[in-house]
């Protein structure tokens, strides 16, 4: 099994070895499915706003395609624009609440899932909801993806300390609600 | 709980994406695609749009010639009647320019003999501004304009603001603000003066008017006949005009009358009834019959609308009438809080 390549830009190799040509096809057919799956986590709804995401962030792609030099490059940023894509649908979705109060589905595609883990993934979704939007990417990138810290920083567009600091103020009110499961 | 379990749960969140996704994702692209386009094309489109409007806008000033000279006119006596007009402005465009006032305008009036002049004239009904040049005769309805020979027999009428009317060889012509109209003429000479004491033709008043030659218009026409004005509205004015300016108002009304009786749909009813008023009062004091024509200038509705009233509650007051002049400036006060003549409005109507 290949080693998962962490967030950040890998630094450009000078042999050229290894480097496959980036095409938008080339990375829409590899990436889709992975950008998916990540912002079905970071969001923790249904999959009705999936597709949106997707869409945004290979909008983005395709209009900065000739700056991914090659494929491993191209997985880390594409996590950093989903990222911030979602983290801006997470505001929205606040921003909305504050006027409509209807809640958010919690109907997380989580196929294969008993049902004891269904109701702890809902409730673990319940908690996010209220933490800071910052925090809660930060957590969920670095214990739902299993991001080491600096690539959580590097996704989150801040410092190391401060990504740390994010983690570990969601972390606390997570083990708080979670002590006795 | 665990952070791995946390990491083993993730994994079992995987939304189910598919071909069937991935074509709807693209489909979703490829119409952002197309409207980014459309969106570029239409911006282009407008920045096109708005430099040529640039281009245009600035060739029209460039096309505007700078003033050589400049003279402000103010007007030579009090006009007739009513408030004193205020100051127009004549900056002549060349040194050869020959510009003479024409009698009985009050400042209001000039025939350009030769060169160009550049006129900025506030509008006032009652003393409209004219300009002459070789029979040609542009009237402003308040404006900024310019009138200059060409040099091939030409003469070039140019609007900056407003509006004037060009009367020529009988036709009658507006030009608005940024238009331009170019009117052939005769040759003319700028040595010899237009009112030569040459006898003019017994046919000839009408020319003669146009070209502002009012009292020799008069002779011409008193020669001809009353057959020789013509039972149009045009006709009928000019007529007015040579006996009013020619200095003999009193034979004017008959021809302003003949418009508003004749001629009540004509759109001009409104600016003869106007006149007619302003005759009777001013010229002829006969202030009674001026407020009956003061009052069809004014249902004639119209930019004259106001005036008329602010003159019928004069007219009204200088005839005694001081019970129908009071109610008349109650009128205007409704009609015009803030109108230009309130004040003299005020005094006429008792209402001080």
């Amino acid at each position: 099994m290949l080693p998962k390549p962490h967030l950040w830009l890998a630094a450009p190799s000078s042999d050229g070895i290894g480097r496959e040509p980036v095409t938008f096809e080339l990375l829409f057919s590899r990436y889709s499915g992975y950008v998916a799956g990540l912002a079905a986590r970071l969001l923790g709804s249904g999959d009705s706003e999936l597709d949106d995401v997707v869409q945004d962030v290979f909008w983005l792609a395709s209009r900065r395609i000739e700056k991914i030099r090659d494929l491993v490059q191209a997985r880390g940023w594409l996590a950093t624009v989903t990222t911030r894509v979602v983290s801006r649908r997470l505001l929205r979705r606040r921003f909305r609440a504050l006027f409509h109060a209807s809640p958010v589905s919690r109907d997380v595609p989580a196929r294969g899932a008993t049902a004891e883990e269904h109701a702890m993934l809902a409730r673990l979704y319940e908690v996010l909801e209220k933490l800071p939007t910052d925090q809660r990417l930060a957590w969920s990138l670095r214990y739902l993806e299993g991001e080491p810290l600096d690539a959580v920083a590097a996704a989150c567009g801040c410092s190391l300390a401060t990504a740390k600091r994010r983690v570990a103020a969601a972390k606390n009110v997570i083990d708080e609600v979670f002590r006795d499961d | 709980m665990t952070d791995q379990k946390w990491t083993a749960l993730a994994k079992k969140i995987e939304p189910s994406w598919g071909p069937e996704r991935n074509r709807s994702v693209r489909v979703g692209l490829e119409q952002r695609t197309t409207l980014r386009r459309r969106a570029i094309g239409a911006l282009a489109m407008l920045a096109t749009l708005a430099l040529v409007v640039g281009a245009a806008a600035a060739f029209i000033r460039l096309r505007t010639p700078a003033p050589s000279a400049a003279a402000s006119l103010g007007p030579a006596s009090a006009a007739p009647g009513g408030a004193a007009p205020e100051a127009v402005v004549v900056t002549r465009l060349s040194p050869e320019t020959l510009l003479e006032p024409l009698r009985d305008r009050h400042g209001r009036g000039f025939e350009l003999r030769a060169g160009g002049a550049r006129f900025t004239a506030p509008h006032d009904a009652e003393h409209p501004f004219v300009v002459v040049a070789s029979g040609v005769v542009v009237e402003d309805i308040g404006t900024t304009f310019t009138v200059q020979y060409l040099p091939n027999d030409k003469l070039e009428i140019a609007v900056e603001e407003g509006r004037v009317k060009v009367r020529a060889q009988g036709t009658e012509t507006d030009v608005a603000a940024g238009g331009r109209l170019e009117v052939a003429i005769a040759p003319v000479s700028p040595e010899k003066p237009s009112h030569a004491p040459a006898l003019p033709a017994t046919s000839a008043w009408r020319p003669l008017a146009e070209r502002g030659q009012y009292s020799e218009a008069h002779t011409a026409l008193a020669k001809a006949g009353p057959n020789a004005v013509r039972d149009e509205t045009a006709d009928l004015l000019l007529a007015a005009d040579v006996a009013r300016l020619g200095g003999f108002p009193a034979e004017a009304v008959q021809y302003l009358e003949r418009v508003v009786r004749g001629h009540a749909k004509d759109p001009r009813s409104g600016l003869a009834a106007f006149t007619l008023g302003r005759v009777l009062l001013d010229e002829l004091g006969r202030p009674a019959e001026a407020t009956e024509a003061f009052a069809r200038a004014r249902a004639a509705g119209g930019p004259l609308a106001e005036d008329a009233l602010a003159r019928e509650v004069e007219a009204a007051s200088r005839a005694g009438d001081s019970s129908r002049s009071g109610e008349l400036a109650r009128e205007y006060q409704r009609l015009y809080p803030n109108g230009r003549r309130a004040r003299a409005v005020s005094r006429f109507g008792g209402l001080d």
